[in-house]
């Protein structure tokens, strides 16, 4: 019997908050998506990140320039946001920055950041990034963005770091 | 013996604790070496207060010092830290890689963490106004900068190379140089206090090395001083002890002279056969065994004295009877108050307790006062001798007193501190023509401090005088008194 159904990791019961940070001490992680504390924005849609991450949203509302921070191919939480967010390979999406970045539909190319302690400090340092990390490398220096309302490691959060399994 | 003058009536006592004397002879005995040991101690004393004073300064001094030399070590560092903050910050100018810009970053904000923590401490210590005023400042011109280098470094992270360099010369430059010269004046700031501390300190050292001197040339001059005063005392006392040798000298020649005078010529008489029948040969022979005895006398005296200040001759103490003592006196003396034509009353309680004391030495001491009393009683022929137990005077414990007594020519006041001295007779005795060699008194005064007693005197001019021989009773004498065989005599003991 084929029964197709998304199922969800479930939020580990090991959730425990550190500060204003995340901890997570069993293998259900989620990425968690992160902007510089200055940043007056506390929740996006699913949609909204999608449109950012493909470089489609050029400022905030507050006027500042959207810097996108990614991590290198072949990185888990890369391939989790393309999997999750973008809905894209790896090769579409480069495919799709190339084509944006020539026909001038998208403004800026992400920055790339080889660690997530690296694209922690470099939204720490620039109040118009955004970025993403697990929730076990996020600290007091950025902020957590809720997306649809949710916080990682609450049930429904939309972005988990491994692939919902089907069955 | 001590002769007592006529002149002023008065009364004395000669009577001194033993303490105070042991000091008093000692003192007067070592007088020069105290007074070098004192002007020693007070230089050792004022030495250590004027090293102390010294010590404590430079302490001090290096406490300044020190206080500066950190406090210029400080505002280097915070110079340092703040150059870095600034350096890192353009560095990541220099490169198009993310993770090296982050680095930078990071570098940049870990100094301006230090620059921030360093004003903080200042303005925590600043005890001036002028320092707080220029920390405060410091800590907004400070603020002011790091705003900029936040935007500056944003927008190189950003990848926005020109907007950060536009940034950086607008607000970076001038408002880092503010930083750089309030960091100056806090270093010129070290730099006033630690030459004032410094002038102060030398003014301080100055003072102490002066006050040194001055102390040091006082205590010299001091030294000089005691020192002249203690050879002109020393000079001094030589040239009267030598006028108290030569009036000794002269006093027993004159004494020797009469029965040499006497022996020379009954000699002179029987070599030239004038002296006839042998009851004039006899009574020849008696002057001469007289005067001869006369002699002796005089002379065992002298070598008397000279023992016992010499402290060759040693005391035998033992628990004696005074009435025992006084009547063997009494016996001794009698022959020469009867010849005299004296009355002596004698008055000696019975129950009088033991004393420690040298039976022979005893006796002579009392014999030299029944003899002084006889030779200075002027026309009044009476001497009274007394023996009786009393409380010591200002003591609690008792004593026992053996005064004696006479209506005699009395002592001036002026001359009672002198009646004690060795050789001494006063002008007004000498031009009495009243022999003596003035060892009698401090023989007899010598004899009672060796007995652990003491000789005073009370006496009025033309009145008559009293001497006392004050002697302690002890529990040691009555002990051993009881501890010895019943029935038998300490005198015959000793």
């Amino acid at each position: 019997m084929l029964v197709a159904a998304v199922v969800w990791l479930k939020p580990a019961p090991g959730w425990s908050f550190r500060g204003a940070g995340y901890a997570q001490t069993t293998s259900g992680q989620s990425l968690a998506i992160i902007v510089n504390q200055s940043n007056p924005v506390e929740n996006l849609s699913l949609t909204e990140l999608r449109r950012i991450f493909l470089g489609e949203r050029s400022h905030w509302p507050n006027g500042r320039r959207i810097t996108l921070v990614i991590m290198p191919p072949g990185e888990p939480e890369r391939e989790a946001i393309l999997r999750e967010v973008c809905r894209m390979n790896e090769k579409d999406y480069n495919n799709h920055f190339l084509h944006g970045l020539f026909t001038g539909e998208v403004f800026a190319s992400p920055k790339t950041l080889s660690t997530p302690v690296g694209v922690r400090k470099f939204v720490f340092n620039v109040p118009g990034a955004i970025g993403y990390v697990r929730t076990a490398d996020v600290d007091d220096s950025v902020k957590v963005l809720r997306i649809d309302g949710l916080l990682p490691g609450d049930k429904d959060y939309k972005i988990p770091m491994q692939a919902r399994l089907a069955k | 013996m001590s002769e007592k003058p006529s002149d002023a009536a008065d009364r004395t006592r000669n009577e001194a604790v033993p303490f105070t004397r042991v000091l008093s002879n000692l003192v007067s005995r070592n007088s020069y070496t105290l007074l070098l040991l004192l002007v020693f101690s007070v230089e050792v004393g004022v030495g250590i207060f004027v090293i102390r004073d010294l010590r404590t300064a430079n302490v001090e001094a290096q406490r300044m010092y020190v206080g500066s030399v950190l406090g210029l070590r400080r505002i280097g560092e915070l110079q340092y830290q703040a150059q870095e903050t600034r350096r890192s910050t353009l560095y990541a100018l220099t490169t198009n890689d993310s993770n090296l810009q982050v680095e930078y970053a990071d570098q940049s904000r870990e100094a301006d963490g230090r620059v921030t923590d360093g004003i903080r401490e200042y303005l925590e210590q600043a005890r001036i106004p002028r320092e707080v005023e220029i920390g405060r400042r410091l800590q907004l011109d400070w603020s002011a900068y790091l705003r900029v280098r936040d935007e500056v470094l944003a927008s190189i992270l950003e990848g926005s190379t020109r907007e950060a360099v536009q940034f950086d010369l607008t607000g970076g430059v001038p408002s880092f140089e503010r930083v750089r010269q309030d960091l100056e004046e806090v270093k010129r700031l070290y730099d006033e206090q630690a030459s004032q501390r410094l002038a102060i300190v030398a003014g301080s050292s100055h003072r102490s090395v002066a006050r040194l001197i001055a102390v040091l040339g006082f205590t010299l001059l001091f030294a000089s001083a005691s020192i002249w005063a203690i050879q002109r005392s020393k000079m001094m006392s030589e040239v009267q002890l030598a006028k108290l040798q030569m009036d000794f000298v002269a006093s027993v020649s004159h004494e020797l002279r009469t029965p040499l005078a006497v022996i020379g010529s009954a000699a002179d008489n029987i070599a030239d056969g004038v002296v006839e029948g042998k009851e004039q040969l006899t009574r020849y022979g008696v002057v001469i065994r007289n005067q001869t005895r006369q002699i002796t006398e005089l002379v065992n005296e002298i070598l008397l004295f000279a023992s016992t200040k010499e402290r060759e001759i040693r005391y035998y103490r033992r628990p004696v009877k005074v009435q025992q003592i006084v009547e063997s006196v009494m016996e001794n003396t009698s022959e020469l108050a009867r010849a005299s034509g004296f009355v002596i009353e004698c008055h000696v309680d019975p129950e009088l307790p033991y004393v420690m004391a040298d039976a022979a030495a005893l006796s002579q001491c009392l014999q030299n006062l029944i003899v002084n009393a006889v030779k200075y009683s002027g026309e009044s022929r009476w001497i009274s001798v007394r023996a009786a137990l009393d409380y010591a005077h200002g003591r609690s414990r008792k004593e026992i007193r053996i005064s004696v007594q006479d209506r005699g020519i009395g002592i001036a006041s002026s001359e009672l501190p002198h009646v004690f001295e060795p050789f001494y007779r006063s002008p007004a005795v000498s031009a009495s023509q009243i022999h003596g060699t003035g060892l009698g008194l401090p023989l007899a005064k010598n004899i009672a401090e060796a007995m652990g007693g003491t000789l005073s005197v009370e006496s009025e001019l033309g009145v008559g005088s009293v001497f006392t021989l004050h002697l302690p009773v002890t529990e040691k004498a009555q002990f051993e008194m009881a501890a010895a065989a019943p029935g038998l005599d300490p005198l015959e003991k000793s």
